[in-house]
């Protein structure tokens, strides 16, 4: 694979193809007829996937640097370029990234039914943005991304959302804009800062990391700065309010993508960042300690609050403000289980969250209710669906040999040593979990069937089918067998635990732990 | 490179070549409209002849421009450098927008006395004048001939009792803020002996500032804080942006803006380049009154004028952040700031003056509402200028923001970026709901939209606006260093009588 790889020229074209080719996708879908958009933009996301999936082979795993390097000069005056490069981290984001769009834009077929070209010009815009973001090495070209990537979404949900859908809209997009001008601010800060001290005015992620030492005094600010953008797009608690109003108004595809990749850039932004610029900060025992507290109180508020809920799309996306508490324990854990445990809940709540939001899509599609109470023994009518769901369920819950249980276990593990009364809270947040999602499941699927409606409820039909496979096949491999992904990250992880481990202040991590645990049979 | 000896009547007059052709141009529209003012047709002449003015008078500034013409010794009376040139490129500008979006307007609105187009050519050469004023004498002369003009453009639609209201209470409180700003020349002057800003500073360096002198820059800035709108010399300008037919008023928000920073800037500058500690904090605390005030009473506006008033308070606000460092990146941001702010706000009040409908007065997020479905170019051209204004990545505005916040942060200030920041947030709150109107709400009626029509004048306008917001936005790199460059020439001239 590798040669054949290298034999097109791969490396060289890839990063820039993967932002390019969506944009260029836009003008076929515009220009296009109204009842050709979905197929265009289906084409273009598969074959977006299938050339992102070369990236798998291309990357040297036993490398934690920076690989694909390219550098344009953008504006050569102010130091900034057009810099992307991709590592173990990213890679997953990215892929994660491609592989959820197809999967969106085929889950949108019958949801989206008016303006489709624009819906899907816009999924192919934000598909750029989201890509962009991963792969960006120079700080303001991520900006740029970070921004960017609102417009879509924010047309996404104001124009194809739900009732409320302006609200939710409007919020979704100044909560995020707050947080991050507060963060160009800051980017601004440093570049300058360490312009004086060096004097050299550049804004590559490489030169701001290697001086972001002299920062001195400022960092705590800057710090903040970056911290507050991030735990917005997380959302770490308090900051969470934004989440449930724009998941549960946001069409399918909009909710998928918000909480499989969005909320993801927090998370990553946080390990590619947020930390490694400042890690004398982020890692002092005063910000750790807050930290831990509020990515556990996220753990176990998300998933109190998602138990009650009525309306089966927030309890979900109450139930990702619980996991992503787990992907922020798991980042202050600092240990290299714990760390790559939090990017594999990444992974694996972008898989099991995107099903179900895409089943709840389905289910609202067929009966366009969203409430627990409406539905009730549709097992016996629609069995398929509900095998699907119960599955999907069982791996967000984490049930051992699903892909939940491998990041979640990761984290606890990795992160007791440092923290053991905040794991061992955490792990609560694992029973909850079980709690909600099996009521629910409970409520919805079995029970009696008493709803005449849901008696004439439709199967899954074949493209649904579609949708689903490749997600259960991902739940399913994430389960059995993570060391091929665990494998890859290792060595990128392992380069962010060398900047940051000096500044660690728990005992255990000054001991070089030993190589990825094997996990599953 | 040529240079200008000043004190021959060849050098100034090379010196003043867009300001003479302009001036020269505007004699000549009036004279032809006085025969020739009857007709829609007569009005369309008088308009297509005037743009020809603007474009000579651009050429005259080109060759300055692209010879670098600089002065030989001092500057007297009049600048010679690249600020100059590129607030004198940004009045041009606004003024040919101005035209052009006046051509369908005038029509449509039955204003058909083509003397408006000679006003407006007299009150660009005052802001000319204004913009390259080197000399405190020539500056209060082009503001007057400028803010005379405009005082009579503001109140054009005599009909309209909003419009006279506009024009009287601009013209009130716009001799008012004259007098302070003569008094503060006066009183400047009774302490340097001189008019010459560049000698001025040269005089007032290496010492603490006399009080006189001190007295004559506090007034100096009551007046300007006037010009420019800034809280709390801001009262006028919601009534008169709202009153004045919607050209003028994009005329006012982005020519007489620009023209009246330009001056503002070169005066702090050159004349005051050592009391900073006496102007910087009144700078500051004017420009977060501005933010504040500007965009948390813009959210509570129905109109959309009167929103789009706050808001341009709020830009200046901004504006004024960039002038706190008193520094030539400073001026650089403020040039660059004016230029992106000027091109969007041209842009959206041509947009806005295609929504009214001959007579009606306000235009509302209503009138907005379901405009994507029938005229999607429109919705989205609106919608690349509320970004813009919003300073959203991708589009000019948000380049200038960027850089004012780079000269700001450079200096280790730290309050104003944040506050700029969250009152950007804030002005979100009333940019995104006109997006919002126009994509996420349906129309009243299928036909509510009918009446929408953007004369051919004013579509060209407004298309190049909205394509070099988006097209800088995207390749800011050569704005960005001629902005620079022309900044840094701001005090060159000056540093040789700096020294004390």
């Amino acid at each position: 694979m590798t040669q054949f790889l290298d034999s097109i020229g791969y490396g060289q074209w890839i990063l820039h193809a993967l932002i390019l080719l969506p944009l260029l996708g836009v003008v076929p879908v515009l220009l296009g007829p109204e009842s050709a958009a979905k197929r265009t933009a289906l084409a273009v996301t598969i074959l977006e996937f299938v050339i992102s999936a070369g990236l798998w082979w291309e990357l040297d795993p036993s490398r934690g640097a920076f690989q694909l390097l390219s550098n344009t000069p953008w504006i050569p005056n102010w130091g900034i370029s057009y810099r992307v490069g991709i590592d173990g981290i990213s890679l997953f984001m990215v892929l994660l990234t491609t592989a959820l769009m197809p999967l969106s834009v085929l889950g949108s077929w019958n949801y989206i039914t008016r303006q489709e070209r624009g819906f899907y010009a816009l999924m192919l815009a934000l598909l750029t943005g989201l890509v962009g973001v991963f792969i960006a090495l120079d700080m303001f070209v991520f900006y740029i991304f970070f921004e960017v990537m609102l417009i879509p979404m924010y047309f996404i949900i104001g124009i194809w959302g739900g009732a409320n859908r302006l609200y939710a809209a409007i919020k979704f997009f100044i909560y995020t804009m707050a947080g991050s001008l507060l963060m160009l601010v800051a980017i601004v800060a440093m570049v300058w800062q360490i312009q004086a001290v060096t004097g050299y005015l550049s804004f590559s992620y490489d030169h701001l990391l290697q001086n972001a030492g002299a920062l001195g005094g400022s960092a705590p600010w800057l710090f903040a700065a970056f911290a507050i953008a991030f735990a917005i797009k997380v959302p770490i608690f308090p900051f969470h309010t934004w989440l449930p109003d724009a998941h549960v108004e946001a069409p399918t595809a909009g909710s998928v993508l918000l909480a499989g990749v969005m909320l993801k850039i927090g998370t990553y932004g946080f390990l590619r960042f947020a930390i490694p610029f400042f890690p004398q900060v982020a890692l002092s025992p005063e910000v750790s300690r807050l930290m831990v507290i509020l990515a556990v109180i996220g753990i176990i508020y998300g998933a109190l609050v998602a138990m009650v809920q009525p309306d089966i799309k927030k309890l979900v996306a109450y139930s990702s403000v619980s996991h992503l508490g787990f992907v922020m324990l798991g980042i202050w854990g600092g240990t290299l289980q714990s760390v790559q445990g939090s990017l594999v809940v990444m992974i694996s709540h972008g898989i099991s969250t995107g099903a179900l939001f895409l089943l709840i899509g389905m289910l609202y599609e067929r009966r366009h209710t969203r409430l627990i109470a409406d539905y009730g023994g549709i097992a016996r009518v629609v069995p398929l669906f509900s095998l699907v769901l119960t599955v999907v369920a069982l791996s967000s819950i984490g049930l051992p040999g699903l892909n939940g249980f491998v990041g979640e276990f990761l984290v606890l593990l990795g992160s007791f040593a440092a923290y053991p009364w905040a794991t061992g809270v955490a792990t609560t947040g694992v029973i909850f979990a079980a709690a909600y999602l099996l009521w629910a499941l409970q409520r919805m699927i079995f029970n009696r069937l008493d709803n005449p409606e849901n008696e004439r409820l439709a199967d899954l039909t074949r493209r649904e089918v579609a949708v689903m496979l490749p997600l259960l096949v991902g739940i399913v491999w994430l389960g059995l067998y993570p060391a091929p992904v665990l494998r890859r990250m290792e060595a990128a992880t392992e380069r962010y635990l060398e900047v940051v481990r000096p500044h660690l202040t728990t005992p255990v991590n000054r001991v070089r732990l030993g190589a990825t645990p094997e996990v599953g049979p | 490179m040529i240079r200008l000896d000043l004190s021959t009547p060849l050098g100034i007059t090379i010196a003043l070549l867009p300001e003479i052709l302009l001036s020269f141009w505007a004699l000549i529209v009036l004279l032809v409209v006085s025969w020739r003012h009857e007709t829609a047709e007569d009005s369309r002449l008088a308009g297509w002849l005037s743009l020809a003015g603007v474009l000579i008078s651009g050429a005259g500034l080109a060759t300055l421009w692209i010879n670098g013409a600089s002065p030989d010794g001092l500057a007297q009376m009049v600048a010679l450098d690249g600020f100059r040139y590129g607030m004198s490129a940004i009045v041009l500008l606004s003024t040919a927008g101005t035209i052009l979006l006046s051509l369908g307007y005038l029509e449509r609105e039955r204003l058909l006395a083509p003397e408006y187009y000679a006003l407006v050519l007299l009150a660009a050469a005052g802001m000319l004048f204004l913009a390259g004023a080197e000399d405190l004498i020539v500056l209060f002369l082009g503001l007057e001939v400028m803010s005379v003009a405009v005082y009579v453009l503001a109140g054009f639609d005599r009909r309209n009792v909003f419009s006279s209201e506009a024009a009287l209470k601009y013209f009130l409180i716009g001799a008012f803020a004259s007098g302070f700003l003569l008094y503060g020349i006066a009183l400047v002057y009774g302490t340097t002996g001189t008019t010459n800003l560049s000698l001025i500073g040269a005089q007032l360096a290496g010492r603490p500032l006399p009080l006189m002198a001190a007295l004559g820059l506090g007034l100096l800035l009551i007046g300007f804080g006037f010009k420019v709108a800034a809280v709390p010399f801001h009262m006028w300008s919601p009534d008169v942006y709202d009153g004045a037919p919607t050209p003028v008023t994009a005329f006012m928000a982005t020519g007489v803006k620009a023209a009246a920073f330009a001056a503002l800037v070169r005066t702090l500058l050159e004349a005051f380049p050592g009391a900073g500690d006496l102007w910087q904090p009144v700078v500051a605390a004017m420009a977060i009154a501005s933010m504040v005030v500007g965009n948390l009473v813009a959210l509570a506006q129905r109109s959309l004028k009167r929103m789009l008033a706050y808001s341009s308070i709020g830009h200046a606000g901004y504006l004024l952040v960039a002038v706190w460092p008193g520094s030539q990146a400073g001026a650089g941001a403020v040039l660059l700031y004016l230029l992106a702010y000027g091109l969007t706000t041209l842009a959206t009040f041509g947009f806005l003056g295609s929504l009214g409908r001959g007579g009606e007065r306000d235009v509302t997020l209503d009138d907005l509402s379901g405009l994507a479905t029938s005229r999607p170019l429109f919705a989205f051209g609106l919608t690349v200028c509320m970004l813009s204004l919003l300073g959203f990545p991708g589009t000019f505005g948000f380049i200038g923001k960027w850089y004012i916040l780079s000269a700001v942060v450079a200096e280790g200030q730290m309050i104003l970026p944040v506050l700029l920041v969250l009152t950007s947030v804030v002005s979100a709150g009333y940019y995104l709901p006109v997006i919002m109107a126009m994509y996420m709400k349906p129309a009243p009626a299928r036909t509510s939209h009918d009446g929408v029509r953007l004369p051919a004048g004013a579509a060209a306008a407004i298309a190049l606006s909205v394509a070099a917001v988006l097209l800088f936005g995207f390749w800011p790199a050569r704005m960005l260093d001629l902005a620079g460059r022309s900044g840094e020439t701001l005090t060159q001239t000056a540093m040789p009588f700096a020294g004390p």
